[in-house]
């Protein structure tokens, strides 16, 4: 055999790397995705099959013990169903104030980057910080809502937003929108600023409305971007903690209890290591068939 | 002062000749058993021993003041892992499940060593006690946290290093002023004075509040977040006679007329607090009462420590809201007479620690006698005093003009309070009281709630295993402190 | 001349503009404001809205005690991933977008990696590091920020590439560009917008993690969010450290936003040029 010609040698590998293209792109990826990905799960699915406590580290396999116990805990479905109570309000919310605000600021105005910029911040604030500022803010006596809505009402007013049933939820989500409604703003603006500029001025010069514009050419050009922020945007919203930790901890009794909050104090206090492993097992799985019914629907659409 | 011990008095001065030997690096004068412990400890030099510490201002202790003396003493040196509190246990459970040897000495409340230690994730300590001759001056912990604090199953598994305990404070001013005393006697005939029982306690509120709110001042307030509600109800619920369980059927009986009463009456004494006090956490309380807004109040001794002024210069201490009441303190038992030993701190050594003769010695003479005796007088210190030396110390005497009173009533507190419930999954039980209290203070009716928390109490102890945590109850119980005598 | 209705629109606009700036960032105001008060002044009623006088010397105790540190932990760590799971996330993208690699079962697989609660892996991902020595480490961190970032980035950058044309790649590969050339002189420009509004999230996210950081670290690799939750104790809370800190944490990413966004606003003054 004659030794390799180094310059086909090089073709070669420019060869190799053209045709497994698409492969050594995602290879990368999906190498630290493996690592830090799988053995969790794994992990999680055995452990789900022993009866691992705070006690003991019972590792016999017990069948389907803890899914069983977790069909009949209310306690666990109550977690779910907060949870879905304050994505469902919450992500109409920002994504309408989110898409408002990112056509206001689309076009040219002075001062825009500014704004832009100041707009981004509480997206950018830690939840933990933001969780403790409002608390902060929501104090009876040393917090500034209360001295305005008393501003308003002529008199010093005693509002416990953190412990009357009826105020927790408007607290959480007044916080919650305050600091994502930034995020789908900035998406959007992204996404509505690569619009085709010339489709919009035919339309324009067609003498098509603002609204008709919008429906017709506007939304289905940002369709993809605004699919995704969705589907991120309302899988975080499902494991939401910080805030409810910061303000109530799940409170009233586990009126504002999420499937995060449970998860924490049943996994990370009272170490019921089996248990909220079948718990997160089932919400993978939930969460998993939900998004599978949405993507496909956004398949079709596409 | 007479210092309780049948000692010659030259021991103190000789004491403290030890302290200055000690701290000037010398050698073997007195037979203490921090002289001890430093010099068993030497061997070890050039190591690094971890220990895991509640993170912020208790941890300056280790990290200004013990630790930097520990390395010049025996030239160990003390890696300080600070953990905010809520983190702790599970911390250090994650690193014991895991075996990773990180941790050397920990801090553990003591409600928390049932499990931890059946966990076993703590070193029984009474092999390295007999080594280093360190009985007779645990011997000297004060009553309550010597007998309730230190052992599970009659093996010692830490030390008692923090004399928590609620203590009633109040305004000597206020309550000494002729006229209200007065107007007092006239209504209620008997004299004012710092509330016995919880009735008193409630008429003494009800009546400064109507007499005084004009001026922005109030009857009392407390802390009435659940995590600290929680354990002043399990004050006053025993102090009234309630009991947690019934011990043969290991049925919770939380929910006894006894605690709905309890929880009714804490609803209403609201009333009488200021507004907004279901939120009031330890520091809006302590700003209330230091500003003057609050006639009464019951809390931990740095109250006691900071209201009076000492200390509060240091820039540790700067969040502390400036007192404008020292001087005009009084201190007293709560209501009922036996104290809540609410959390509390033992110092003890991980089991997969890999440097556990190090780390023995060190919690060994962080808590002696002779440097407990400083470090809980550090100006920035959230130790509280813990050993009968303690409460007679000429030095901490001096500290401020009502320091003897203060002292003194730690001491009766520390002979008669009571222990935090402590079974196997504590957390689990309290965590019911906890959710419990923010019911209550959500408008529920009582009984529902308490019913609600003994199912939930009933369902863990099934779940733990009755027989299990009978014996874990009934291990608890027997202490001195579990119940009032 | 400009119209009036022009002009009226663009009065109410600004008028907008400047409502709702007021209204997200009063909280932020707040927090700056607590950062620069008294302990008395945090706790005083009726609230305080300026401090009587700046108290800048709450930053300097943290510069002073060393608690800065965790702000430049939290900037190594989140640059550092950011620009990890960017080029990574970016490339699979691509490949996603354009060739369908591995199909539906492959990105589903990639967005499903997110939807695992944090607080569900915290402990086995503890168990896994605890074995391999990556715990306290940077490395390790920087690992797990990536992988956790990697599928919001493949799926964000996936929307943005679908919307460049195909013909100008097409274009480009006529004119002799090898497919890596396509994807560093025509996607990577033309995504520009999108990399930016991705990046920018990814850095966040990384940077205001708390439960990894919180069980992966001991002492070495202490990040600004678990630095905070060291100044709430069940007795003492520092409030002006933790609006210091606060602050302190947040300024950079701020910066780094204000930075960036000087690029969205290019990308999106310059649109789509079309032939």
């Amino acid at each position: 055999m004659n030794p390799p010609d180094p310059a086909a040698l090089r073709r070669r590998k420019a060869n190799f790397a053209e045709r497994h293209f698409d492969r050594l792109l995602v290879a990368p990826a999906i190498t630290v995705l493996l690592l830090i990905g799988v053995f969790p799960l794994v992990y999680l699915l055995m452990v789900s099959f022993q009866q691992i406590t705070m006690s003991e580290e019972n590792r016999a396999f017990a069948g389907l013990l803890n899914y069983s116990r977790l069909f009949t805990d209310t306690r666990f479905w109550e977690s779910v169903l907060h949870t879905l109570f304050i994505g469902a309000i919450a992500l109409p919310l920002e994504l309408l104030l989110g898409l408002a605000m990112a056509q206001l600021l689309l076009d040219k105005l002075p001062g825009r980057q500014v704004f832009v910029a100041l707009l981004v911040l509480p997206t950018v604030i830690s939840p933990i910080v933001s969780g403790a500022t409002w608390a902060l803010l929501f104090d009876n006596r040393f917090g500034p809502i209360n001295q305005m809505i008393g501003w308003v009402v002529g008199h010093p007013v005693t509002i416990l937003w953190t412990v009357k049933p009826d105020l927790v939820y408007p607290a959480i989500l007044l916080c919650e929108v305050w600091q994502w409604t930034p995020f789908m703003f900035l998406l959007l603006l992204a996404a509505l600023s690569n619009v085709d500029k010339s489709q919009l001025e035919a339309a324009a010069i067609d003498g098509a409305g603002f609204w008709r514009t919008f429906f017709r050419i506007v939304l289905p050009a940002i369709r993809p971007v605004l699919a995704i922020a969705i589907l991120i945007r309302a899988l975080d919203l499902f494991r939401v903690f910080d805030i409810i930790w910061a303000l109530t901890k799940g409170g009233p009794g586990t009126m504002t209890e999420t499937v995060s909050v449970f998860n924490y104090t049943q996994g990370f206090q009272q170490f019921e290591t089996s248990y909220t492993a079948a718990a997160s097992l089932v919400i993978v799985i939930i969460l998993s068939v939900v998004i599978m019914v949405a993507l496909r629907r956004m398949r079709i659409d596409r | 002062m007479n210092i309780r011990r049948i000692v010659p008095a030259s021991i103190a001065g000789m004491l403290v000749g030890a302290a200055a030997l000690a701290l000037i690096g010398g050698a073997h004068a007195a037979d203490s058993a921090a002289q001890r412990a430093v010099e068993a400890a030497k061997k070890y030099s050039g190591k690094t021993i971890t220990i895991v510490w509640e993170a912020g201002l208790q941890s300056l202790d280790p990290l200004n003041f013990s630790g930097p003396m520990w390395e010049k003493l025996t030239g160990i040196k003390v890696k300080v892992i600070e953990v905010p509190t809520e983190e702790m246990f599970t911390k250090i459970m994650q690193e014991h499940r895991a075996g990773t040897g990180a941790y050397d000495a920990l801090n553990v409340i003591p409600a928390w060593m049932p499990d931890l230690a059946l966990a076993g994730a703590l070193e029984p300590l009474d092999a390295y006690v007999d080594k280093f001759g360190y009985r007779e001056e645990l011997k000297e912990i004060a009553p309550t946290y010597r007998d309730n604090q230190m052992t599970f199953n009659g093996k010692i598994y830490g030390f008692p290093d923090d004399g928590d305990v609620f203590v009633m404070y109040y305004r000597k001013d206020i309550f000494g002023d002729p006229k209200t005393q007065a107007d007092f006697k006239a209504k209620f005939k008997y004299d004012l004075a710092p509330p016995k029982t919880w009735k008193q306690f409630d008429e003494i509120g009800q009546f400064l509040t109507d007499r005084m709110s004009k001026d922005g001042v109030y009857g009392a307030a407390f802390f009435r977040q659940a995590p600290y509600a929680m354990f002043m109800f399990e004050e006053r619920f025993r102090n009234e006679g309630g009991k947690f369980f019934d011990a043969a059927a290991m049925k919770a009986t939380v929910n006894s007329d006894v605690g709905v009463r309890v929880f009714n009456e804490m609803r209403n004494e609201n009333k009488f607090m200021p507004p907004g006090v279901e939120t009031f956490g330890f520091v809006e309380n302590l700003a209330a009462f230091a500003k003057g807004s609050t006639a009464m109040t019951i809390s931990w001794p740095p109250y006691g420590r900071w209201t009076a002024g000492y200390g509060t210069d240091e820039k540790a201490l700067q969040w502390v809201p400036k007192t404008q009441i020292a001087g005009k303190v009084g201190y007293a038992l709560p209501p009922g007479g036996h104290p809540e030993l609410a959390a509390g701190f033992d110092l003890s050594v991980a089991s997969t620690s890999k440097n556990k003769e190090a780390a023995y010695l060190f919690i060994q003479w962080l808590n002696s006698r002779e440097i407990s005796t400083q470090r809980v007088q550090l100006p920035y210190t959230l130790r509280d005093p813990f050993r009968v030396n303690h409460y007679t110390d000429k030095v901490y005497l001096s500290r401020w003009p009502d320091a003897k009173d203060y002292l003194a009533t730690l001491k009766a507190a520390s002979e008669s309070g009571l222990l935090d419930l402590s079974l196997l999954q504590t957390d689990k039980y309290e965590d019911a009281l906890r959710k419990g209290i923010t019911r209550l203070w959500a408008g529920e009716d009582a009984k529902k709630i308490l019913d609600d928390v003994a199912k939930q109490w009933d369902d863990t102890t099934k779940a733990v295993g009755v027989e299990k945590q009978k014996a874990a109850y009934a291990n608890w119980a027997s202490k001195s402190g579990a119940y009032p005598k | 001349m400009i119209p009036r209705r022009r002009l009226g629109v663009l009065v109410a606009r600004y008028v907008a503009a400047v409502a709702l700036v007021l209204a997200f960032l009063f909280p932020v105001y707040w927090l700056f404001m607590t950062s620069l008060k008294t302990a008395d002044e945090i706790f005083s009623f009726p609230p305080t809205w300026w401090p009587a006088s700046l108290q800048f010397g709450n930053f300097m105790v943290l510069f002073k005690d060393g608690d800065a540190g965790a702000v430049w932990n939290s900037f190594v760590l989140a640059t550092s991933s950011t620009v990890l799971a960017m080029i990574l996330g970016t490339m699979c993208a691509y490949a996603l977008a354009r060739f369908r690699t591995g199909g539906e079962h492959l990105s589903n697989w990639i967005l499903s990696q997110r939807m695992i609660p944090p607080i569900a892996v915290v402990f086995p991902i503890f168990l896994l590091y605890a074995w391999l020595g990556l715990v306290d480490t940077f490395t390790g961190l920087i690992l797990l920020y990536t992988a956790f970032n990697l599928p919001y980035v493949i799926w964000m950058m996936n929307g943005y590439v679908r919307d460049i044309p195909l013909e100008l790649e097409e274009s480009a590969l006529v004119d002799g560009c090898t497919r890596w050339q396509v994807l560093w002189k025509v996607v990577f420009p033309m995504a520009r917008s999108g990399l930016v509004a991705t990046a920018i999230f990814t850095f966040v996210f990384a940077w205001n993690d708390f439960i990894f950081a919180l069980v992966l670290s001991r002492t070495e690799v202490t990040t600004y969010t678990v630095q905070v939750t060291h100044y709430f104790g069940g007795q003492s809370n520092f409030w002006t450290k933790i609006a210091a800190m606060s602050v302190l944490g947040t300024l950079p990413v701020f910066v780094a936003v204000t930075f960036m966004q000087r690029w969205l606003v290019r990308g999106i003054s310059m649109g789509a040029v079309k032939g």
